[in-house]
């Protein structure tokens, strides 16, 4: 009971340690010219990676956390993407534990879908309330390329950090109650 | 073992629905909050960006530096042609020198002859590339000066040779520099020699866009591009860049500081127009507040 419990911090505190290490890599001063492609949101791949796998490691709180950081570090407008990201992992979180029979590419698409549908909705809002955005060029091919990191990272949690979605053994030792 | 976690749900589900609902609208409520005020949110996020970016210092730099160690490796091959064009320049480069010391002897000759004294506006600050931006959107660099060293909002940022970017955003350790290139970045500018207006605005790529031109046939590529001083906003005569035809026919600026290597900018003090902190006297003159009780008395 005692390593079950602690290991759900030391999860939980690696996701928000793993969001702080993506968020270092987005500020180093490597290049300041523009022009280059934009790169994949680790961040939200992350996040729904661990959603769909272990909800009980990235609580509503964290998720949120780490987005309104994000947005205030990377000069978004502040709390519209958290927001968006929490309703979708929100649904994710719902969707997850249904999702096991339809394999990778269900999920897959799944979360495509949910990417797509964030980055449409914070386009939308900024658009009705006239905040000056990037144009939807580069937009659509970060949306593209982060859909497409996403099985990288499913692979990076699962390999390196273990994430998997929990198995009839796992259910045997945690679902007692105590 | 499904009905147990079932029975569980039933209390925990509404509950959770309702904390992810607050979690949701509060930040909601923050994009409004930003929307409405914005200059107040934004030195929220100056403060934040203060707070955690220096922290984060100790471990940027020696992932910089392996990266730039990789980066010049991989520029060894190029090794004697460099060596070449750098001593061609250095001969350059001293003539230059010869040429300016003897100007400046000249200068303070003249300025001697009419006891002028030099504006002390146009002084700077040096300060450190610390962070990117860290957006593809965003072109913006974060500086390790800020309100403790005497940075205000406004002021243009140079590297040695051109304009980079003017400060937004000020913690008390730090201060955030918009680089010319970034698609919110407007700056009035001369061309010269024909001496013409016109506004440099930035659209995300390395050179940017020369608009609210007069006459296009006065201007030829290579002209130089300097700042113009309009309406207080930055010191005029800073050198911009110069001018450049894109494949489509369009003016843009080729930038003279040089963007990939930024490392120490200076941030120029410049005090042009006084800010503005009462209406004037506009609204009409202030009662005397003796008068009021001797009105209630007539009253009374």
């Amino acid at each position: 009971m005692d390593s079950a419990a602690s290991r759900l911090w030391l999860m939980r505190g690696l996701y928000l340690f793993l969001a702080l290490t993506v968020m270092f890599f987005h500020l180093l001063p490597l290049n300041t010219q523009p022009g280059r492609l934009p790169f994949p949101d680790f961040l939200i791949c992350l996040t729904f990676a661990w959603v769909l796998r272990r909800p009980e490691y990235v609580p509503t709180l964290s998720i949120a956390a780490v987005m309104l950081m994000a947005d205030l570090l990377l000069q978004r407008p502040p709390g519209l993407l958290a927001a968006s990201v929490a309703i979708g992992s929100a649904y994710l979180r719902s969707a997850g534990p249904g999702m096991r029979d339809v394999g990778f590419v269900g999920e897959w698409t799944t979360v495509g879908v949910v990417i797509a549908a964030i980055f449409a909705f914070n386009r939308t809002v900024l658009a009705l309330l006239s905040v000056s955005q990037a144009s939807i060029g580069p937009v659509f091919v970060q949306v593209v390329f982060t859909v497409l990191a996403y099985p990288l990272v499913v692979a990076f949690s699962q390999t390196i950090f273990g994430v998997r979605r929990p198995s009839a053994v796992d259910v045997a030792t945690v679902g007692t109650r105590s | 073992m499904a009905k147990d976690r079932a029975q569980r749900d039933d209390y925990t589900t509404p509950l959770r629905r309702l904390f992810m609902g607050i979690v949701v609208l509060c930040l909601l409520g923050i994009f409004l909050v930003w929307r409405i005020d914005s200059p107040r949110v934004e030195r929220f996020r100056a403060q934040v960006v203060d707070a955690v970016v220096p922290s984060m210092e100790w471990a940027m730099i020696p992932v910089t530096a392996a990266i730039n160690l990789v980066r010049d490796f991989q520029s060894y091959q190029r090794l004697s042609e460099q060596n070449q064009e750098l001593r061609s320049e250095l001969r350059r480069m001293r003539a230059w020198k010869e040429a300016a010391l003897q100007l400046e002897q000249e200068n303070a000759r003249l300025l001697d002859l009419n006891n002028v004294r030099l504006d002390p506006r146009l002084t700077y600050i040096t300060g450190v590339v610390m962070a990117d931006s860290g957006s593809p959107f965003r072109q913006s660099v974060l500086l390790n000066v800020g309100e403790r060293d005497g940075i205000v909002d406004g002021w243009a940022a140079m590297d040695g040779i051109g304009l980079v970017g003017r400060i937004s955003g000020v913690g008390p350790d730090t201060a955030r520099v918009i680089l010319l290139t970034d698609a919110s970045s407007a700056i009035p500018a001369t061309i010269q020699p024909s001496g013409q207006t016109a506004l440099i605005t930035g659209d995300n790529t390395p050179a940017p866009a020369v608009e609210f031109l007069e006459s296009r046939e006065l201007v030829r590529p290579g002209d130089r591009v300097v700042t113009s001083g309009d309406g207080g906003v930055f010191p005029a005569g800073l050198l911009i860049g110069q001018i450049a035809a894109d494949p489509g026919g369009r003016l843009r600026v080729r930038l003279s500081a040089d963007f990939e290597r930024l490392e120490f900018l200076r941030v120029l003090r410049y005090h042009s127009a006084a800010p503005i902190r009462d209406p004037g006297g506009i609204v009409g003159p202030q009662r005397p507040e003796a008068l009021l009780p001797t009105e209630e008395a007539a009253d009374g």
